[in-house]
């Protein structure tokens, strides 16, 4: 100030002085409108926030600073009649700078009344918050994002309590696994999440004890839901400070339902159990199985003694018959006759001993075969020839069909045991038809094929029928052990042959027999092959 | 034992007393003389202190106290008694296998058929010596 003439009092001068000011302040938007509206005065904040200068904007309408929607909106007069009836109006809203580009504004509206209480106008003081705004708007969203998040976790329960145990916050999860709606809890203490015996202990105390003393408590252990049922759980307590100060301003808890994992361990172990069970299982049955192939092997030997004292005894019977029966009157002729049958039927006892001595043999696996040159067809003729008698009783006829002599290193007992096997199983199951063996032979090998036109087989019993003990007819009508074919696999293939069955319920069985001149696969004692007794 | 005097005679050791009487049995029918020994062991003591040898020795394999197989290896450390033919009567399955290192001169398998059994002890001591009639 700098004007001595026209020197105005004293509190106009400092008035003038604070308006002078007043326009210089860069910060704030400060200026006047009238009672309309109309802006009187303009200062360097105002031209910085809004971008007019004072010759551009002095006279017209404040409305020019609104958005098009606030206009319409009739906000400017709005704000004019609150600051004309209250005295005062604050706004925060969005306005328009001169470029058109918005600012978030915080406006301050004084209405300003002369001496008379006449309404002379409006102080206006408008401050630029547009850098807070977006960078609260920032932190909101991102904490808004932060709250979806936890909101909308399913597999934890994400909540907030306060530093005395009260909950705070729910999530879905908290929900889900707690059964609690956030309307149910927020507001319980958390020890209603804990089993009686945890909280008479005073365990929910001692967690948060921990959590404020080192930041965090971490446990798993039993919780209980709203239905009163337990769970395993997993459980971490953290402690939420104030940012930037030692205030406690509650805790953070994440709890995890462990009860699936838990269930699935359970199941694992229970597996691995069963697993062991029935190893423990299989290796009883398989020595129980041992223990009777043992048993049947030891049964076996020991009745053949008291078999051959028997047959030694009826034959020397027979003898005696035989020889009394030359002059005598046919009654000792009987005698014979009977002992006849008697040492027949000691025949078949033993050849069942034998069976069962074979099978144990050929389980403990003492099947060795001692190859020599040998014809099947001669085996073949001679077996078939043994056959006929007995075939011949129940009315079958057998014919045998060979060229060549179907020579190979087999081991020529074993050989004719598959024969005898074959062919009395023909004759036996073959109703009284014809049976034809027939041999067929290449480079490689020979074919046996033995055919009846009997009962036949079911198509799912003839896998089943080289098992052990097995037989696809029925034990009343047909007398056996089930060995026969069993066994006649076992040489077939320790021969390195094969053996199949081609068959129908009334059509009759064809067994086909394969074995190559040379057997490769279980190469056979050479050794002990040679020495043969005086 | 049922005495042993005679020149040419049967020497039968079997553990089980039925087999062993029958196989006497039916030799004596055959107007053989006979020994009976219960194990290799008895057997053995027999042929060390007897004047005679037997024509054939008809052996059992599985017996108590002295197996046929050691009975057997014994015998062949005796130059006296080595060369006594042996017949084994055996219910093994796999004879041919047990008996594969052993110096036999027959096997036959339980049950044994008289006449094989007959043809056998025939063939070792009526070839050598007639049998003595009692």
């Amino acid at each position: 100030m700098k004007s001595d003439e026209a020197r105005p009092s004293g509190l106009v001068d400092v008035a003038a002085q604070a308006f002078q000011l007043l326009r210089e302040v860069k910060d704030y938007a400060i200026y006047l409108l009238d009672p309309n509206g109309i802006v009187l005065t303009w200062n360097e904040g105002a031209h910085a926030i809004k971008g007019y200068t004072a010759a551009e904007i002095v006279g017209r309408h404040f409305s020019t600073f609104f958005t098009p929607e606030d206009r319409v909106d009739g906000r400017p007069e709005r704000l004019l009649d609150v600051a004309r009836t209250k005295g005062r109006v604050e706004d925060h809203a969005w306005r328009l700078r001169k470029d058109g580009t918005r600012l978030w504004a915080n406006v301050v509206i004084t209405a300003i009344h002369g001496d008379d209480g006449e309404l002379q106008g409006f102080a206006k003081v408008t401050r630029d918050l547009t850098e807070r705004r977006i960078a609260d708007e920032m932190l909101r969203q991102s904490e808004e994002r932060s709250r979806l998040l936890v909101e909308g976790v399913k597999d934890y329960a994400i909540f907030m309590l306060d530093p005395d145990g009260y909950v705070l916050t729910w999530n879905a999860g908290a929900q889900r696994i707690k059964g609690y709606s956030a309307d149910e809890i927020i507001g319980q203490h958390f020890s209603l999440f804990y089993p009686p015996e945890l909280n008479g202990l005073g365990h929910p105390a001692r967690e948060l004890e921990i959590a404020r003393s080192v930041g965090r408590y971490e446990e798993e252990g039993i919780r209980v839901r709203k239905s009163g049922e337990r769970f395993w759980a997993s459980v971490v307590i953290s402690a939420v400070y104030e940012p930037g100060t030692d205030q406690l301003r509650g805790f953070a808890k994440v709890t995890r339902d462990l009860t699936e994992r838990r269930k699935a361990e359970e199941a694992m172990r229970s597996a691995s159990e069963q697993i062991d069970l029935e190893r423990l299982r299989t290796e009883e049955v398989r020595s129980a199985l041992k223990a009777r192939d043992e048993f049947i092997s030891v049964a076996a030997h020991e009745l053949r003694t008291p078999l051959a004292a028997l047959l030694l005894k009826i034959q020397s019977a027979q003898v005696l018959a035989g020889k009394q029966s030359m002059n005598n009157d046919g009654s000792f002729a009987k005698l014979s006759e009977r002992l006849a049958g008697a040492v027949a039927q000691i025949g078949r006892l033993s050849d069942l001993v034998q069976r069962l001595l074979d099978v144990s043999g050929i389980v403990a696996g003492r099947l060795t075969l001692r190859l020599e040159p040998t014809s099947l067809s001669e085996l073949t003729h001679r077996v078939v020839d043994d056959f006929r008698d007995a075939a011949a009783t129940v009315g079958c006829e057998i014919t045998l069909t060979a060229q060549g002599a179907g020579e190979g290193q087999w081991d020529a007992a074993r050989v004719e045991q598959i024969l005898n096997n074959l062919i009395a199983n023909a004759i036996k199951y073959g109703r009284g038809r014809p049976v034809d063996v027939r041999l067929e032979e290449n480079a490689e090998s020979v074919r046996l094929f033995v055919r009846d036109q009997g009962i036949g087989i079911r198509k799912e019993d003839t896998e089943r029928i080289f098992d052990r003990f097995e037989r696809a007819a029925s034990v009343e009508q047909y007398s056996g052990l089930g060995l026969g074919l069993y066994i006649t696999k076992t040489i077939v293939e320790s021969h390195g042959g094969l053996i199949r069955v081609a068959s129908a319920p009334g059509q009759g069985s064809m067994f086909i027999v394969e074995l190559p001149r040379l057997p490769s696969t279980r190469p056979a004692d050479h050794a002990s092959s040679g020495r043969r007794a005086l | 034992m049922n005495g042993g005097d005679c020149p040419s005679f049967v020497l039968v050791v079997d553990d089980d007393t039925d087999l062993r009487e029958t196989l006497t049995e039916i030799l004596l029918d055959n107007e053989y003389q006979v020994v009976g020994a219960a194990n290799g062991q008895e057997a053995l003591d027999f042929l060390r202190g007897a004047r005679d040898r037997p024509c054939v020795i008809l052996l059992d394999l599985m017996m108590p106290i002295m197996d046929g197989r050691t009975f057997r290896a014994e015998l062949m450390k005796e130059p006296r008694l080595s060369g006594i033919p042996v017949i084994i009567l055996s219910a093994h399955t796999n004879m041919d296998e047990v008996l594969a290192d052993m110096e036999v001169h027959a096997k036959l398998r339980k049950p044994v058929e008289i006449a094989p059994l007959l043809a056998l002890v025939d063939r070792h001591c009526k070839d050598v010596a007639a049998p003595s009639q009692s």
